[in-house]
């Protein structure tokens, strides 16, 4: 399917429809509004106000991301404790969560509105991708720590729901313009309207550009200086037949192009499409609620476009996955809660750089979870869930290769658990223990990708993949603390260990070749273990007000990062080296009447990160300290918010993370609403 | 009687102004209307909300002063709009037509009699008198401080056939 068939089939789909707002049955700001904070599903799948749950949670709020200068999500999340946020490229941005940082993170899974928007055929999230604007999140839950038990595989450190504002019943158009510096343009537009009393519609549409950073000389440079663009359509229908029950249909299509550090560390320019539908149905019932859910996304990538690259050509794959899951809430007399689910995934991956031309997975598993509240002051929660994933492959194996068509008949179950103790010391403080197993199911490409790089000595030479590769186990441990001092200072703490065994990495510059004579002799450097790694650390976060008009947040984060690996030469993989130990983040914002202002400093300790500077070798490349200010500054002109935002106005070259330095953007624009 | 405005003035303005226990705050409206939103089928449309008080106790009185003031001549409760009437705990028979009762503190043994009225009539009960929601006679109870607390009697809202969605009462105090 093109992709301008696509796109006119999402619009077409989207004026009859809609998109993503799955979890949109809990009303998330009547709810806020009535409780007085931030309501979240994403700990246990039951709703909970943040200040009890059971895990270390972020949530960015409304009005935060409206006044914040981001520009998008991983803007949004990089001042906040225990996150970090490595924009690689202009496009590309990674997001680590307590440690393991590195290009393509697949330890971090990504929903919106509980639909999964990572990719599995890389195990990854393209943040360009989301098809979602800044403009129309309602919030982002940000779970710290494994959530396998909850969202199945690849939630092996943390879990990100975005949430979308729900359609309205009111007519409505929203939108925002905005121009700025380094080839800046950003336009989106959304409307919402009720189509009789049932039923509710919002669609949405965006486009967005920017200039690629200049970048140090070659390889990095290499030709392939791309503009980052980007585009999407969306829709969603909410449909309610009665009071008790909710139907959500969702549908969108995004497409964007950029340069990227691949796993490997070498710069290639990759365009990705993604076409995704799904529907939704909640029951309300006297004992709790029910929810089906099934959603597809049919994802288009091509790596290396334009063939300058260390690939050589341009790689197509084509990566199809269909989800269906039911769960059920159960209210356990008056105050505990049970949550049992059921899901199947299939996984399917076709394209030419494959050990064959299709090869996929399928996943069938079960849930359960206990919320159990004993006394007053005591929570006790467990989760778990077990997977049990089916790989196979189709088609005629590539000669020659690296494996067998055998080794992909292959199955393996794993189950992960989430256990929590939550203990009110006071009617101001919670004290939070919990600890969890959960794991990263390796990805289709660690799993099979074949890809030729040249002879040595009349051998061909393969990177390729192994699918005798297991799921990455990832524990994780915590002790936190929370205290309102008041209405104007609040306090949280945490205290996190967190060890991750048998880390797959990409293959270094040293790969550890072996001959291989599977259809033919080769030299294959494999996707392989690369050993374990550990990040131990301490968050505190604080917010307050001064004044009535003014807001403050602060945070501090410490990771002691250890890797006991493969030297990156081998297995590109160095968490230790590129985590930072030290972050902190200080924002101040005004709200006035018509004017409003954040300004946001945000240090980072020195790293190193891997990159290449003389092919083929790695090394690891001096990132330094960083001290960067954000501002945003608007005034509110009728339906009319009129801003200028600037990003790393500091120009600390450290402030994305990145071997490539950081540069200073500033933009303006307006947003609308009537 | 000027000395009794005087009263009612000072009681308001210790209500209003000074951090006092649960059993005597005054109810929060904003929190109050948005919880009847969560009624199932939630309301719409106009709903007569009575404000329930005890003419003999100043204090009760000066909270009714308070919501009524608070609530202006409408307000709004997720698709509904609320309009209020006063309603002495001496004559619940003007309970009648209403849909939602606010109900003050202090109204003492005028509990159970309105317990008994709003069940027949399924009014949906709020208060932020506890004590009311404990006994079973109010339906919820809405405490302040620092954090918001909402307690809800199941035996009252079976009692008056109300029932709330299942993503709220897991966010509450059920009793």
């Amino acid at each position: 399917m093109s992709a301008r068939f696509r796109l006119a089939a999402a619009s077409l789909l989207g004026s009859l429809l809609s998109t993503g707002a799955m979890a949109q049955a809990v009303d998330y700001a009547a709810l806020e509004e009535t409780v007085g904070e931030p309501v979240t599903t994403s700990v246990t799948g039951k709703p909970q106000r943040a200040s009890e749950t059971p895990a270390a949670v972020e949530i960015i709020t409304l009005n935060e991301i409206r006044m914040s200068p981001a520009v998008d999500v991983p803007g949004l999340l990089k001042s906040y404790a225990g996150i970090d946020v490595n924009r690689w490229t202009e496009g590309q941005s990674d997001v680590a969560v307590r440690g393991g940082v590195r290009t393509y993170n697949p330890r971090l899974l990504v929903l919106v509105n509980g639909r999964q928007v990572y990719l599995d055929h890389y195990g990854m999230t393209d943040w360009n991708l989301l098809g979602v604007e800044v403009g129309e999140i309602q919030q982002i839950e940000v779970v710290r720590g494994p959530a396998t038990a909850l969202f199945g595989f690849n939630a092996a450190s943390a879990v990100i729901n975005i949430i979308t504002i729900a359609p309205d019943e009111k007519p409505r158009i929203s939108g925002t313009a905005e121009t700025g510096s380094l080839g800046h343009s950003r336009l989106n537009l959304a409307a919402t309207t009720a189509l009789g009393k049932a039923v509710r519609l919002r669609l949405s549409g965006g486009h967005g550009r920017d200039d690629e950073r200049a970048t140090p000389a070659s390889p990095q440079q290499s030709g392939q200086l791309a503009n980052v663009s980007h585009d999407h359509v969306s829709g969603i229908v909410d449909i309610e037949p009665d009071a008790r029950t909710r139907i959500t249909l969702n549908t969108g299509y995004a497409r964007n192009e950029q340069l990227e550090l691949l796993p490997s560390q070498y710069p290639t320019k990759q365009r990705f499409s993604i076409t995704r539908a799904g529907v939704r149905v909640d029951r309300d019932t006297s004992w709790g609620s029910i929810t089906a859910n099934g959603y597809a996304n049919w994802l288009d990538s091509a790596y290396g476009v334009g063939g300058n690259s260390v690939l050589g050509t341009e790689y197509d794959m084509k990566n199809r996955i269909a989800v269906l899951q039911g769960s059920s809430l159960i209210r356990l007399g008056l105050n505990d809660v049970a949550r049992i689910g059921v899901e199947y995934r299939s996984n399917v991956l076709r394209g030419d750089a494959l050990f064959s031309p299709r090869v996929g997975y399928s996943v069938i598993s079960g849930s359960a979870m206990l919320d159990l509240h004993p006394s007053d002051r005591v929570g006790l929660t467990f989760a778990g869930r077990v997977d049990r994933l089916g790989l196979s492959q189709s088609g005629t194996p590539l000669a020659p290769a690296a494996s067998n068509a055998s080794d992909f008949d292959r199955d393996f179950v794993r189950g992960s658990f989430n256990a929590a103790v939550l203990l009110e010391l006071g009617p101001s403080s919670q004290l939070r223990i919990n600890g969890g197993l959960g794991y990263q199911v390796p990805s289709l490409i660690d799993f099979s990708t074949r890809i030729p790089s040249g002879t040595l000595n009349g051998l061909p030479i393969l990177f390729a993949g192994d699918p005798s590769l297991n799921p990455v186990a990832a524990w994780s441990g915590e002790i936190g603390l929370s205290h309102r001092f008041s209405d104007r200072l609040s306090v949280t703490g945490s205290l996190f260990y967190n060890a991750t065994t048998d880390a797959i990495g990409t293959p270094g510059d040293l790969a550890n070749f072996q001959l291989s004579f599977v259809g033919g002799p080769a030299l294959v450097g494999r996707f392989g273990v690369s050993g374990d790694f550990r990040a131990m650390g301490l968050e505190v976060s604080a917010r307050g007000t001064l004044g009535r008009d003014f807001k403050w947040r602060a945070n501090y984060s410490f990771t002691d990062s250890e890797d006991r690996l493969l030297s990156y030469h081998r297995i590109a993989l160095a968490p230790e080296a590129t985590t930072a130990r030290h972050k902190a983040n200080f924002e101040l914002s005004y709200r006035g009447k018509r004017w409003f202002a954040t300004g946001l400093m945000r240090y980072t300790s020195p790293t190193q990160q891997l990159g290449v500077v003389n092919v083929p070798q790695l090394v690891l490349l001096p990132v330094h300290a960083a001290l960067a200010w954000d501002q945003k500054l608007g005034i509110r002109i009728g339906k009319a918010v009129v801003f200028v935002a600037g990003d790393n106005l500091t120009k600390a070259s450290g402030a994305s993370g990145s071997p490539i330095p950081a540069d200073r953007r500033v933009r303006a624009g307006i947003t609308f609403w009537l | 009687m000027p000395g009794s405005r005087l009263s009612r003035a000072l009681v308001v303005g210790a209500i209003a102004l000074t951090p006092t226990p649960a059993s005597a705050e005054a109810l929060n409206l904003p929190v109050a209307a948005r919880v009847i939103s969560f009624v199932q089928p939630p309301p719409s449309g106009t709903v007569v909300a009575a404000i329930v008080y005890d003419p003999r106790n100043p204090a009760s009185e000066a909270e009714a002063d308070a919501i009524e003031r608070g609530a202006g001549t409408a307000f709004a409760a997720g698709k509904a709009t609320l309009k209020f009437k006063r309603v002495p705990v001496t004559a619940l028979g003007g309970l009648a037509g209403s849909q939602v009762a606010f109900v003050t503190a202090g109204l003492r043994e005028g509990q159970v009699q309105l317990g008994a009225a709003a069940a027949r009539q399924s009014i949906l009960t709020i208060t932020a008198d506890v004590t009311c929601v404990q006994a079973g006679n109010c339906a919820v109870a809405i405490s302040g401080g620092q954090r918001v607390q909402i307690t809800v009697s199941r035996a009252a809202c079976k009692a008056g056939n109300l029932r709330f969605g299942s993503a709220f009462l897991m966010l509450v105090k059920e009793i």
